[in-house]
C-alpha cells in the first residue's frame, strides 16, 4: 500500500466504507443453535490510504446485576448486588489489528469502543452519597474496587461467550473488500442489534456506518414466550392443566399395560 | 438434537434432557417420591438459569405426582381429608414461598438460598434414614426381630385444640401440626423446586402417626395441589415456567417412573431406604459443597433481571 503521505488536496476526497450484513433477520426457532453473522464490506478510498476497519455488533441493553462472593463464618456468601447499567447484552468487536494498534486511548474512550471502554457504569451505587446507618452504605465499598467489579463485569460475560474481541476479526480478502463473521451463541439475548461498521486512518475514525439486526423468535417460540409475558396467569393454568393431562394419561396407560 | 427453550433462552440437548428425565424418574418410581431434588440440580448443571429450573421442575413434580395419586387412589390408599388440610397449609406456604423468593432474588441471595436449604434439609434428611436403614440391614443380617414400632403418638398432638377426625388414617388430632408441615412444604416447594414428599412422607410417618401405607398416596396428593399452585404464582408472578422443558421432562419421567415403580419390587425396603438416603446426601452435600470451597472466581452474575 502507498504509505507516502497523501497530498493536500486528498483531504477533500475523505475515505468511505460501505458495507452490508448477509442477514438482518435472526429467527430463532426451537432448533435455534447460535448463528453466524457475515458482515462484508468496501473501503472506499481513491488515494489508498492505509486503513483499518472495527466491526461492532451490540446487543440491546441489559441492567447486569453481579455480587461478589464474601468469606462469612466460614461460608461464602453473596454480597448485595450492585446494578451496571448501560451494559450490552452482546457485544463482540472484530478488526483488522488489536484495538489499541488501531487507535489511541483518548479516541477509543470517546467512542466508547472495545471492552475496555465501554460505557458501563453502576448509578445507584455512584449516587451514594448518604449518611452511615442508612441502607446504602456502599459508597467506599466500591469507590476502591470499582475496576474490579467492572472487570469482574466483563470477564463474566466473556465466559458466556457474550462479549468478545476478536483482533483478527476482519480480514480483508482483496485490496479494498473486506469480511468479518460474529458469532451469535444460542444464549444471545433477544432484541434489536446494531452493527457499527468503523473505518480507522492514521489513529483517526474517518468514516462509520450503522447497520441494524433483528433477533427475534418466531413461529411456537414466539407465541410461547409472548403469551408467558402477555397472560401470565392463563399460561400458568395451562400449564398446569397439561401437567395434570399426561399424569392422568400415563397412569391410564401404566393401569393397561 | 437441539431444542431452544423460549423461556429459559438457552439451547439444550433434547434427547440428553429426556433421558435424565427418564432416570430421575426411575429413581422417583424406585422410591415412591417426585424426584424434584434431584432434578433441579440437574437442570442448573444443563445451564438452565436456577429461577427457571425451581419454577418448570414444580410443573414437573404436578405431573408425576397426579400419576402417582390416581392410582394410589384407585386402591383407596389417599386421604383426601387429611391430603386437603395439609394442602391448607400448603396453599398459605406457597404463597410465602413465592413471595420470599422474589425478595430473595431481589436481593442476590436467591442462589444460596437454595444451596442452603438443599444442604440442610437433604443433608439432615439423609443421615437420618441412612442411619435408620443401615440399622435395619444389619439387624437383618444379624438375626435379630425388627424393632417393634412405637406405637404411642407425641402427647403434645393431643394437646392443641381444632381436633378434627380423619376416619381413614384412623386419626382424631389438632389440624394444627397437619396444617403447619402443609405449610413448611409448601415454602420449600417454592424455593426448591420440590413436591416435598421427602420431608412429608417422613414427618407423616413419625410425627402424624399416619398408616405407612396411606402415607404416600396422601403427600402425593398435598404435593399436586401445593406444586399446582406453585407453578401458576411462578408463571404469573416471576413468568420463569419453561412450558417446553417442562414438557420434555414429563415425558422421559413418566416412561421412567413406570419401569422405577416396577422395579422396585425386586428390593428389600430397608436396601431401598439406604440408597435414596445415599442419594439424599449426596445431592445434599454436592449442592451445599459450593459454600465451603474457594469460589474460582469471586464474582457471580446474580440474574434475575433489573
Amino acid at each position: 500500500m502507498d504509505t507516502a503521505p497523501p497530498p493536500p488536496a486528498a483531504s477533500a476526497a475523505p475515505a468511505a466504507v460501505s458495507a452490508a450484513l448477509t442477514e438482518t433477520n435472526v429467527r430463532v426457532t426451537s432448533g435455534f443453535r447460535g448463528a453466524g453473522i457475515v458482515v462484508y464490506g468496501a473501503v472506499l478510498d481513491p488515494h489508498d490510504r492505509p486503513s483499518d476497519v472495527v466491526v461492532v455488533v451490540r446487543g440491546p441493553d441489559q441492567p447486569i446485576r453481579i455480587a461478589r462472593k464474601v468469606r462469612i463464618a466460614g461460608l461464602w456468601l453473596n454480597s448485595r448486588p450492585v446494578v451496571f447499567q448501560g451494559a450490552p447484552g452482546f457485544y463482540m468487536t472484530a478488526s483488522t489489528r488489536p484495538l489499541d494498534q488501531i487507535a489511541g486511548f483518548g479516541t477509543l474512550r470517546r467512542l466508547g469502543l472495545g471492552l475496555d471502554h465501554l460505557a458501563i457504569n453502576a448509578p445507584l451505587e455512584q449516587r451514594t452519597e448518604t449518611r452511615y446507618g442508612v441502607r446504602d452504605v456502599v459508597v467506599s465499598r466500591l469507590g476502591a474496587d470499582y475496576l474490579d467489579w467492572r472487570r469482574a463485569v466483563l470477564r463474566l460475560k466473556e465466559k458466556a461467550g457474550l462479549y468478545d474481541a476478536d483482533a483478527a476479526g476482519v480480514r480483508f480478502v482483496d485490496k479494498s473488500l473486506f469480511r468479518a463473521e460474529i458469532r451469535l451463541p444460542a444464549e444471545a439475548p433477544i432484541g434489536r442489534y446494531q452493527a457499527e461498521i468503523r473505518l480507522f486512518q492514521n489513529g483517526q475514525e474517518v468514516a462509520v456506518r450503522e447497520r441494524d439486526l433483528i433477533v427475534e423468535k418466531v413461529g411456537a417460540e414466539r407465541a410461547l414466550h409472548q403469551f408467558s409475558q402477555n397472560r401470565p396467569w392463563t399460561y400458568g393454568i395451562v400449564s398446569v392443566l397439561i401437567a395434570l393431562g399426561s399424569g392422568w394419561a400415563a397412569s391410564a396407560a401404566f393401569r393397561r399395560s | 438434537m437441539d431444542l431452544y427453550l423460549p423461556i429459559a433462552e438457552v439451547s439444550v440437548n433434547a434427547p440428553l434432557l429426556m433421558a435424565l428425565g427418564a432416570l430421575v424418574g426411575f429413581v422417583s418410581g424406585l422410591f415412591g417420591i417426585g424426584g424434584g431434588f434431584l432434578m433441579t440440580p440437574v437442570l442448573v448443571f444443563l445451564g438452565i438459569p436456577p429461577v427457571v429450573a425451581v419454577a418448570s421442575e414444580a410443573n414437573h413434580v404436578v405431573a408425576s405426582s397426579a400419576s402417582g395419586v390416581i392410582t394410589y387412589g384407585r386402591k383407596r390408599l389417599v386421604d383426601f381429608r387429611m391430603g386437603g388440610v395439609l394442602a391448607f397449609g400448603g396453599v398459605i406456604g406457597a404463597f410465602l414461598g413465592v413471595e420470599a423468593f422474589r425478595i430473595l432474588r431481589l436481593l442476590g441471595q436467591a442462589d444460596l438460598t437454595v444451596a442452603l436449604s438443599y444442604l440442610i434439609f437433604l443433608g439432615v434428611i439423609g443421615a437420618l434414614m441412612l442411619s435408620e436403614s443401615l440399622g435395619a440391614i444389619l439387624r437383618r443380617r444379624r438375626g435379630e426381630p425388627a424393632r417393634a414400632p412405637r406405637d404411642r403418638r407425641p402427647m403434645w398432638l393431643y394437646g392443641l385444640p381444632l381436633k378434627m377426625r380423619f376416619p381413614r388414617s384412623r386419626l382424631y388430632i389438632s389440624v394444627i401440626p397437619p396444617i403447619a408441615l402443609g405449610m413448611f412444604v409448601g415454602v420449600l416447594s417454592a424455593i426448591m423446586g420440590v413436591g416435598g414428599g421427602f420431608i412429608l412422607v417422613p414427618a407423616m410417618v413419625y410425627l402424624l402417626r399416619m398408616p405407612a401405607r396411606i402415607v404416600v398416596g396422601t403427600s402425593l396428593f398435598q404435593i399436586i395441589i401445593t406444586t399446582a399452585l406453585v407453578t401458576v404464582l411462578q408463571a404469573g408472578r416471576n413468568q420463569t415456567v419453561d412450558i417446553v422443558l417442562a414438557t420434555v421432562l414429563l415425558v422421559g419421567g413418566v416412561i421412567g417412573a413406570q419401569l422405577g415403580a416396577r422395579a422396585s419390587a425386586r428390593f428389600r425396603a430397608e436396601e431401598l431406604r439406604a440408597l435414596l438416603a445415599l442419594i439424599v446426601l449426596l445431592v445434599g452435600l454436592r449442592m451445599g459443597l459450593g459454600l465451603f470451597i474457594t469460589p474460582q472466581d469471586p464474582f457471580v452474575l446474580a440474574g434475575g433481571g433489573g
